[in-house]
């Protein structure tokens, strides 16, 4: 009916002023042109592109590169972040869905949403209280000489690989917790009984029955932590501040907030948008089946 | 009030879920609509209440085209199969719903909703919330809903689908009482064969969007026009003969039976309970010898399972009133079907 | 079934792990000397007392902390009202268009931040300049992002209730805006309180659009405050701030909680 469309077009309209348009505008000042004092000068038109900006980053972001140290260094971060939330995530989701009851079940999940109601930069900030020279957890690792064996003779917030991966995984690993949770605690327990019924070992039924059936949930939660993840700035400038452990969304942030360089962090904006494009589709797509739409 | 539906067609993209339904309902007029699922016979329902858009045809309500009005314009009311009852309403909420548009007095509401709540003997359960009732209580706030508002035509969707089987069948009775008291049409809406033949006046069977036989229950039952029509309301044996100029072949025998016209391939409809088991080698016409296939034995009645020469499986329902011969599996006996019995229908 | 001991070991060290820094954090915001990496003693000098550095008399944090609860309530009263409509719209209108809306209405959830920020950051220091900078440009993205989560919540309620209310509602007599009025909205209930939270926290907790939007001093919010001074400010202010912060928080949540066992009994089982 031609009614309920009416009521679809005041938000239509926003999300094409403010979302369409917006990244139309990464486009625009990406192939745009910069005045004498560096100030982007955005080229709406597609057939006035200038692809020197886009040629730039390209450049820049290929291997020998300025950027592809970053680029490298953002991939590996991100790979490893994900596989440590991973290996934290998926026990204690696997231990809530299927052992925990009642209140105690109750209690757990309240737990695990609880960082969803404390602002990241609030859990960030909580570690630089705790890895700052005599901060309660620098003394303990410290004391455990874990400093010898991962730091370079610098302080915990000194430009550390190992301070930067460990914030990763403290602020994203709870946004993975939950859809990995919701998708094991849907598998019906009774099919698990049925492996076991049938002369599968316990590992055996959790490999070839509780694996398979949490796989799309898996990855969707390694999706949903990865994505945020690649433009990020904040935790390594929160955990390091260093330039030995920017990322990405370092270099892009650098270039539009700060530098002269405005246009080629558009370009580098819209290279990171291509690359993270399957995982976007891939989410899109689970978010619609999903919510049947 | 007379309502009168001409025509109807309604598709979905290619499927044509109600396929030219023509049926013309009198007042105060008890009428089922009846088929499996996807018959098409909520679509006709949703039609005449207008939550669905007709493709083609017309709907009139005592000559006036209803057809083009929205829901809420239609002097027609629905009782819903999930209820459809306001949640974060009271029950006397509920049923005052409607009075609202009705432009009735504040006096005049109460007493309403208290005469409605009365009738459908709801009347110590205003105050709750249709959360806090049985299915069955809340099939009665539904029913008192689309009641008080008098409608000339109350349309009821399976109103009892939901509920347990001792609940339907006191309900049955209370929904005839009632509409017999209000002198009120009714089109209802079910797939329970059992539902149509209590309450009835007339049913309408429906199948693939069309109206397959529109008769009073006794009609349907005794001589349906088809074969669906047979196996849908109760149970029927259908044995395939052919119809030539003796009478109707069964295998090698031939019977006598009103053939109505018809030639060639044919079906031979009876009821179970109007097969006669009778002793191998009996005489007379109407008789064909069988083999007894099985026996299910069902407490008030016994279903002796005949298999004929001719292939054909007739089943045979023997009441249980201590007079039938036991019959054991490979017996040989002989099946008598009575002429008036006989329905020829089309295979 | 045989119990692991490891499993449950895993859940409450990761349980441990992921609170107590906060709950350590929030033990700092009353020490009673300038140290933010030990306990000492208790006070509530930095959140009151302090005459210059405390939140209440410090004007860079009293304002961070106005500003961000100014935001979240701008977004809250465009979001939910504007995301409902756009639900509703979605889930009824089956027409030409409808499917590219319905994928549109989703690329804000999957698209990153920061990608979303420049853009919105190069839209307004170019075509939309007369928007500029500043709290406008803040409250317009926290509500386009919000907007997306405000119609999953009221579409997922719209379908629990199902159409049949509204065509009983219709079949009583009732126009389509009093289907609306009388019947829809108030079972939607639930969901604008829960709608309502969301973008409260979504914007409560925002960092990078917030800075990308931002035009000075007077549009810096909590978490823009906590990253300019994390690794610089001397005292436990900032953990007093984020501390108010958290209570803030949790009394949004509980307060929906409260308004939320009033709601009525769901229409079916």
């Amino acid at each position: 009916m031609r009614r309920w469309a009416l009521f679809a077009a005041p938000g239509m309209a926003w999300l094409a002023a403010f979302f369409l348009v917006a990244f139309y505008a990464v486009v625009a000042v990406g192939f745009g042109n910069v005045t004498d004092v560096y100030d982007p000068v955005p080229h709406w038109n597609p057939l006035e592109w200038n692809v020197g900006y886009m040629l730039q980053a390209l450049e820049d972001i290929a291997p020998g590169g300025r950027t592809w140290p970053v680029f490298v260094r953002t991939l590996l971060y991100v790979a490893i972040a994900v596989a440590l939330s991973l290996a934290i995530g998926y026990p204690v989701a696997y231990y809530v869905s299927r052992y925990a009851h009642g209140r105690m079940k109750a209690l757990l999940l309240i737990l695990l949403a609880a960082p969803f109601w404390i602002s990241y930069l609030m859990r960030m900030f909580a570690w630089t209280n705790l890895l700052a020279d005599g901060g309660y957890a620098a003394t303990v690792l410290n004391a455990l000489s874990l400093d010898a064996l991962l730091l370079d003779g610098e302080d915990w917030l000194g430009g550390q690989h190992v301070a930067v991966v460990m914030g990763l995984v403290y602020g994203y690993v709870p946004y993975l917790i939950l859809p990995l949770y919701a998708s094991l605690d849907r598998i019906d327990e009774r099919l698990i009984e049925a492996a076991r019924d049938l002369g599968a070992s316990s590992a055996g039924a959790f490999r070839r029955v509780v694996l398979p059936l949490s796989r799309a949930g898996t990855l969707g939660g390694i999706v949903l932590i990865a994505l945020p993840m690649f433009g990020d700035y904040y935790t390594p400038d929160l955990m390091s501040g260093s330039p030995r452990t920017a990322m990405l969304g370092n270099t892009i942030n650098n270039s539009v907030q700060g530098g002269p360089d405005k246009a080629l962090g558009a370009a580098l904006t819209l290279l990171l948008s291509a690359f993270l494009l399957v995982f976007m589709l891939y989410y899109l797509r689970e978010l619609r089946r999903e919510n049947a739409l | 009030m007379s309502l009168a539906l001409e025509h109807l067609v309604k598709r979905y993209g290619d499927v044509r879920a109600v396929d030219d339904v023509s049926i013309e309902i009198a007042h105060g007029e008890f009428f089922t609509l009846l088929g499996p699922s996807g018959c098409g016979k909520t679509s006709t329902l949703r039609l005449i209440a207008g939550f669905e858009t007709l493709d083609s045809g017309a709907i009139t309500l005592d000559g006036t085209d209803i057809a083009g009005k929205p829901p809420h314009k239609r002097p027609v009311n629905t009782v819903f199969q999930s209820y459809a009852l306001f949640p974060h309403m009271t029950v006397a909420e509920n049923v005052a719903f409607g009075l609202r548009y009705k432009r009735v007095g504040k006096a005049e509401v109460a007493r309403r909703v208290g005469e409605a709540m009365e009738l459908v003997q709801l009347g110590s359960l205003a105050a709750r919330r249709p959360g806090q009732l049985s299915g069955g209580q809340q099939q009665r706030v539904a029913l008192a809903r689309a009641l008080v508002l008098e409608p000339p035509v109350l349309l009821l969707d399976e109103p009892l689908g939901a509920l347990d089987a001792r609940l339907r069948i006191d309900l049955q009775v209370e929904l005839k009482r009632i509409q017999e008291t209000l002198e009120m049409t009714f089109v209802y809406v079910t797939h329970d064969q059992d539902e149509a033949l209590t309450m009835s006046d007339r049913v309408a069977v429906m199948k693939g969007g069309r109206v397959e036989q529109c008769d009073e229950p006794r009609v349907l039952y005794e001589a349906p026009g088809t074969a669906f029509v047979a196996n849908f309301l109760g149970s029927s044996n259908l044995i395939p003969a052919a119809v030539t100029g003796d009478g109707l072949q069964v295998g090698e025998f031939t019977l006598r039976a009103d053939v109505n016209g018809r030639t060639g391939d044919a079906l031979a409809m009876i009821r179970p309970e109007r097969v006669r088991l009778e002793p191998h080698g009996s005489a007379g016409e109407n008789r064909v010898p069988g083999m007894v296939e099985a026996v299910v034995y069902l407490g008030f009645h016994q279903d002796v399972r005949v298999r004929l020469a001719s292939g054909a499986l007739v089943r045979c329902d023997v009441p249980n009133d201590g007079s039938a011969v036991e019959h054991a599996s490979g017996d040989p006996v002989c099946v008598h079907l009575p002429a008036d019995c006989l329905r020829v229908l089309d295979p | 079934m045989k119990r692991s001991r490891l499993l449950p070991a895993v859940t409450w060290i990761y349980v441990v792990w992921s609170l107590l820094p906060v709950l350590i954090a929030i033990r700092f915001a009353f020490n009673e000397g300038r140290s933010r990496t030990t306990g000492q003693g208790f006070s509530l000098r930095w959140f009151w007392t302090d005459p210059t550095l405390s939140v209440r008399n410090d004007p860079t944090l009293a304002s961070a902390l106005e500003h961000s609860l100014v935001l979240a309530g701008l977004s809250m009263v465009i979001a939910v009202p504007l995301g409902t409509a756009l639900a509703l719209g979605l889930q009824r209108w089956r027409g030409r268009g409808s499917g590219v809306s319905n994928v549109l209405m989703l690329l804000p959830l999957v698209t990153p931040e920061l990608v979303f920020a420049v853009g919105l950051f190069l839209l307004f220091t170019s075509a939309f300049g007369f928007i500029g900078l500043g709290t406008t440009a803040q409250v317009i993205g926290h509500v386009t992002f919000s907007l997306s989560w405000v119609v999953l919540i009221v579409r997922g309620r719209l379908v629990m209730i199902g159409r049949d209310v509204e065509e009983a509602a219709a079949d009583l007599g009732a126009p389509p805006w009093h289907v609306l009025r009388r019947v829809l909205l108030p079972l939607l209930g639930p969901a604008l309180a829960a709608s309502l939270l969301t973008v409260f926290a979504l914007s409560i907790d925002d960092f990078v659009v917030a800075q990308y939007m931002a035009s000075g001093a007077d549009t810096t919010t909590v978490p823009m405050r906590i990253y300019a001074s994390a690794r610089a400010a001397p005292t436990p202010a900032l953990n007093a701030l984020v501390t108010i912060m958290l209570v803030l928080s949790l009394a949004a949540l509980a307060l929906a909680w409260v308004l939320g066992r009033g709601r009525p009994v769901e229409p079916r089982a």
